[in-house]
């Protein structure tokens, strides 16, 4: 059951565009599913090592901002008169740099935040998310600045003996979307049920715990700080290239809200959560614009969104597994757990 | 409970994946004209501004008769103040509403946003807004712009700046691609003219207090500001700048500065100040097309809007209208007709006559309007024309 | 020298502003343990609820302040049964979540009420400034600088001087003795977030009438707000104060002299270099609030 229902959901999503022909269902389908993918690499540090990083926009934006770079090229001046010119690349290699600079970006800031914990955490993280978009916002001859950079290409895929294939129709972005989903589950599915997602798990539920019997709690923030970044790096990286212009705004804080929501109305710490919640809190504004006023249409979603937290505080998926009665077993809603204090 | 609610969350989802394919199947006795503005978010009022002035156009033109012997229908979304928005509503506009033809979508990012899904699905926009240059020369033939980007208001002032007394300039701009342009290309434009440039400086989109860039800039020895911000930011920088005593003459550009909202809310500190406008509805007569302007005023008034709005809502109201004329030339509200028919569309805009030029690479040009700039000082908490 | 000076001014009249919006949240942060996003909302209502009792209703400006202060005392206190009291103990994200909810449905609702334009106030205070010198400040700043000093010394009194500051205290350095001790730490919590918001509509009513009042100004008050919390440390109202002039400080040197573009990355950054060396924020007494 627990091996077939992914596959299944899978199948299921894979067939969608068989059926829906909507171009713009499509499109909310394709922008939901790389909120999704952001979502879930958020989910492998809120969820599984119970860390609430704001800062999760920041490598979102940065894997999208490299992989345009990447493709489009760049010629900067560097402090001391380093010249760094950069001729264009092919766009895999974008999507691949992307995942490597946001990973390396992920290792840098769990480095730094993971000094403190719990609300000082919180507002560490949204510090940097900030510092990253004023320096995009400024350094304008990396990034264009506000200009925005434009005329990003569609992803391409080289496949040797057949040529070329980009991805430029909503079908295959659909599927290239999909695809990473699918990947993304696979990698934090293998990550978390291994020894370093119980250390994870288990320096949640009790950091002092976990350090007492010798778990080296840093390194494991650390490097799931890292993978949570690459794959919110891939997720900018697919977005630059489906959206095709990119400007600061890439790094609004909304972006990050959004996210957040995914994880915990879908249920933080389980693989299918931010899949659930994706798919709910990226559907909704689609549903509320058909018939609410604008203003409405939000004031709907902040409702709903206090509504699910309320009536459901471990969130959907969980609150399905125990109606089901499979998965873990049940926990009283917002039962407290053992908290560390808010200082290292 | 938590079980009722997860199914019916279930059944929401459900039916709105049904529902929202069954939309957009509407009779075609209108012809629609698709809006894209932001209506919430950090853009709201100057979004509110436009679709009020398009709303005007459009009840004006339907109760003449319509186009084509049909009435036309404003389809207008909320793009939300953001770029994924803009693109996701540009494409419920083209394929769930069947629009021929957009308007949209205010801030220069939003716009360049769109701009794929035009070449994507072959339909022309009409910008009536966005000022960055890259709208218009990234070779996307579907766009037609009636907005001046800075470099046509900075071509402009170049006849006016030897009439006043401008030794050596700072500028202050908004942190986006309308300040930096401005800075740039009215830089260009006065240095060519002998005019030293001193600070430029620039204030974060949503900054609410200038005083340290103004406290920066007052102790230069420069005798003029550039200024080029949004009306709401512009109202707090020269309240601040009177509290600091800064005595330098002050230059607005862009054309949203709304001087009736200024007078209104900066009172005295706005005494004496210059701005560059694209729209002068104090003066109706003065106006390239007084008639269409007390007609729109008055319009304006009878809805019981804030008059200060004007300023902003005029390229509403002429995007629309530019809109109508293009259709009624096409024969036929079908895209491609009406991308052609727009680049002979000329008609007497509220600020000047409405004709596109081709700008951007050869072959997928874009268009162009020229429209006119108004130089305007506040004197004594009213509008003039100063004599120069 | 005298540009220096001139910013050292604005400095000391920006910081009594960051001070007054950062004492507030740092109170909710250090004894709920709320990361409160709704905060600057309830910035937005005092400046709103100014705006509508002076200029549309007609009543005394100061006057007004008084009734936005007591206002936002009644939405904290609303806010905090309604939306808190329910999820007591649940983790602090979903809590988090939960002010986000509050912060859309606020923003959005005030957006719907009064329109996108934004708003002005007038204040009994003279448009032109008071000059010395080379120097130059307006009244109404002025004012707002001696008001906010005095809120804040009155916050202090609060929690250090009363019994229910007392009992603030004790449920900030252990819930469960205080709660023990015969403290009703219910009643503590909604007191917490009714202060926490008055102060922060005191801060929307002041400075109101020195901007315009939009819908979309809680979001920039919000994040200036957080960055004076982490500089002072939870908790602390003599480190939020002192942490809201080093803001305003850094923010006033930034502009000045590197580059007005990244004035508003200058807290932050110096948030991630305190970080660097002194984890817990400049001030913070973690086993004592006040």
């Amino acid at each position: 059951m627990k091996r077939l229902l992914p596959c299944i959901a899978l199948l299921a999503l894979a067939s969608v565009p068989m059926w829906l022909k909507d171009p713009y269902l499509l499109n909310a389908f394709v922008t939901t599913g790389i909120f999704i993918i952001a979502a879930m690499s958020l989910n492998l540090l809120l969820g599984y090592t119970g860390q609430l990083s704001l800062a999760h926009v920041a490598f979102f934006g940065i894997g999208a901002y490299t992989s345009a770079l990447v493709a489009l090229g760049f010629d900067v001046e560097l402090v001391g008169g380093i010249r760094v010119v950069h001729e264009p690349w092919p766009v895999w290699l974008g999507f691949v740099i992307a995942i490597l600079v946001s990973g390396v970006c992920g290792y840098i800031v769990g480095k730094l935040s993971f000094r403190v914990r719990g609300a000082y955490f919180v507002i560490v993280t949204i510090s940097f998310a900030e510092v990253v978009r004023l320096v995009a916002l400024n350094w304008v001859e990396l990034t264009q600045g506000p200009l925005a950079l434009t005329s990003i290409p569609p992803l391409t895929l080289g496949l040797p003996g057949l040529g070329y294939f980009d991805f430029f129709s909503k079908q295959s972005n659909f599927y290239l979307v999909l695809g990473v989903v699918a990947l993304s589950y696979v990698i934090i599915n293998r990550l978390v049920n291994s020894r370093i997602g119980r250390a994870m798990v288990a320096l949640k539920e009790n950091e002092w715990l976990a350090v007492s019997v010798g778990i080296d709690v840093t390194r494991y923030l650390v490097l799931a700080a890292v993978v949570s970044a690459a794959i919110a790096g891939a997720a900018g990286s697919l977005y630059a290239h489906y959206l095709k212009i990119i400007d600061p705004d890439v790094f609004l804080f909304l972006y990050t809200v959004t996210m957040v929501i995914m994880v915990i109305t879908g249920g933080k710490g389980t693989l299918a959560g931010p899949i659930v919640g994706g798919l709910i809190f990226g559907f909704i504004p689609v549903v509320a614009r058909s018939f609410a006023s604008p203003e409405l249409q939000w004031i709907l979603y902040g409702l709903f969104m206090i509504l699910i937290v309320f009536l459901l505080p471990q969130g959907i998926v969980p609150a399905i597994e125990k109606w089901f009665g499979v998965g873990e077993e049940p926990r009283e809603p917002g039962a407290t757990k053992p908290k560390l204090q808010d200082v290292p | 409970m938590a079980k009722h609610s997860t199914r019916y969350f279930t059944a929401i989802a459900a039916t709105a994946l049904l529902s929202a394919g069954l939309v957009g199947q509407a009779g075609a006795q209108t012809i629609k004209i698709g809006v894209n503005e932001p209506l919430t978010g950090p853009f709201a009022a100057s979004g509110t501004y436009v679709v009020n002035g398009a709303k005007i156009a459009a009840d004006e033109i339907n109760a003449k008769g319509g186009v084509l012997g049909k009435k036309i229908e404003l389809v207008i979304e909320d793009n939300k103040s953001n770029p994924t928005e803009a693109a996701a509503v540009a494409e419920k506009l083209i394929t769930a509403d069947k629009v021929p033809v957009i308007m949209g979508a205010w801030g220069s990012s939003l716009t360049l946003a769109v701009m794929p899904k035009l070449m994507e699905y072959k339909v022309p926009m009409v910008v009536e807004t966005s000022s960055s240059g890259k709208i218009t020369t990234s070779g996307n033939p579907y766009i037609f712009r009636i907005s001046p980007p800075s470099s046509v208001e900075a071509a402009a002032f170049k006849n006016i700046l030897p009439k006043m007394s401008v030794k050596k300039a700072d500028f202050l701009v908004i942190n986006n691609d309308w300040g930096r342009g401005a800075a740039e290309d009215f830089g260009k434009t006065m240095k060519a003219d002998n005019v030293q440039i001193g600070l430029v400086e620039t204030m974060d989109q949503s900054a609410q207090d200038m005083s340290a860039q103004l406290s920066k800039i007052k102790s230069t020895d420069s005798d003029t500001i550039m200024v080029t911000t949004a009306v709401e930011q512009l109202t707090l920088l020269l309240k601040q700048a009177t509290a600091l005593g800064i005595k330098k003459q002050i230059i607005t550009t862009g054309g949203s500065q709304n001087p009736d909202q200024l007078i209104d809310q900066a009172g005295v500190a706005a005494n004496g100040t210059f701005h560059l406008t694209t729209f002068a509805p104090w003066y109706p007569d003065d106006t390239p097309n007084p008639v269409a302007t007390k007609y729109f005023l008055g319009e304006w008034k009878k809805r019981g809007f804030n008059f200060a709005g004007a300023t902003e809502s005029f390229r509403g109201y002429d995007g629309i209208r530019t809109i109508a004329v293009a259709i009624e030339k096409a024969g036929k509200a079908e895209p491609e007709a009406i991308t052609k028919a727009l680049w002979e569309t000329e008609l007497m805009g509220l600020n000047g006559k409405i004709k596109f030029e081709k700008q951007g690479p050869a072959g997928k040009e874009s268009g162009q309007s020229m429209p006119n700039v108004y130089l305007i000082k506040v004197d004594n908490a009213k509008v003039v024309l100063p004599k120069l | 020298m005298t540009e220096y000076l001139q910013h050292m001014i604005n400095m000391l009249i920006l910081g009594s502003t960051y001070a007054l919006l950062g004492i507030g949240l740092t109170l909710i942060f250090g004894i709920m343990r709320i990361v409160n996003f709704a905060h600057g909302e309830l910035y937005v209502f005092g400046a709103y609820f100014v705006y509508f009792v002076a200029v549309l209703l007609g009543f005394n400006f100061f006057l007004s302040l008084l009734f936005a202060i007591l206002a936002g005392c009644l939405l904290g206190a609303l806010i905090e049964v309604a939306l808190l009291r329910p999820m007591r103990g649940a983790d602090i994200d979903t809590t988090m979540l939960i002010m986000i909810g509050a912060m859309i449905v606020m923003q959005n609702t005030e957006q719907y009420v009064w329109g996108g334009v934004a708003k002005s106030v007038s204040t009994p205070f003279p448009e032109t400034p008071l000059v010395i010198g080379d120097f130059s400040v307006s009244w109404l700043r002025l004012f707002v600088f001696f008001a906010a000093l005095a809120l804040i010394a009155a916050a202090y009194f609060l929690i250090n001087r009363t019994k229910l500051g007392k009992a603030m205290r004790a449920t900030f350095q252990d819930r469960d003795t205080a709660a023990l001790m015969g403290v009703n730490i219910q009643a503590i919590y909604m007191a917490t977030f009714a202060i926490g918001s008055s102060l922060a509509a005191a801060a929307g009513a002041l400075l109101g009438p020195v901007y315009v009042i939009s819908p979309q100004m809680g979001n920039i008050a919000s994040l200036k707000a957080f960055a004076v919390v982490i500089l002072g440390g939870l908790g602390s109202i003599g480190g939020a104060t002192i942490g809201g002039f080093i803001l305003a400080f850094a923010e006033e040197m930034g502009a000045g002299y590197v580059s007005s573009g990244y004035r508003d990355a200058m807290g932050f950054l110096l948030i991630i270099a305190v970080l660097l060396f002194k984890p817990t924020g400049l001030f913070a007494r973690s086993e004592r609030v006040g």
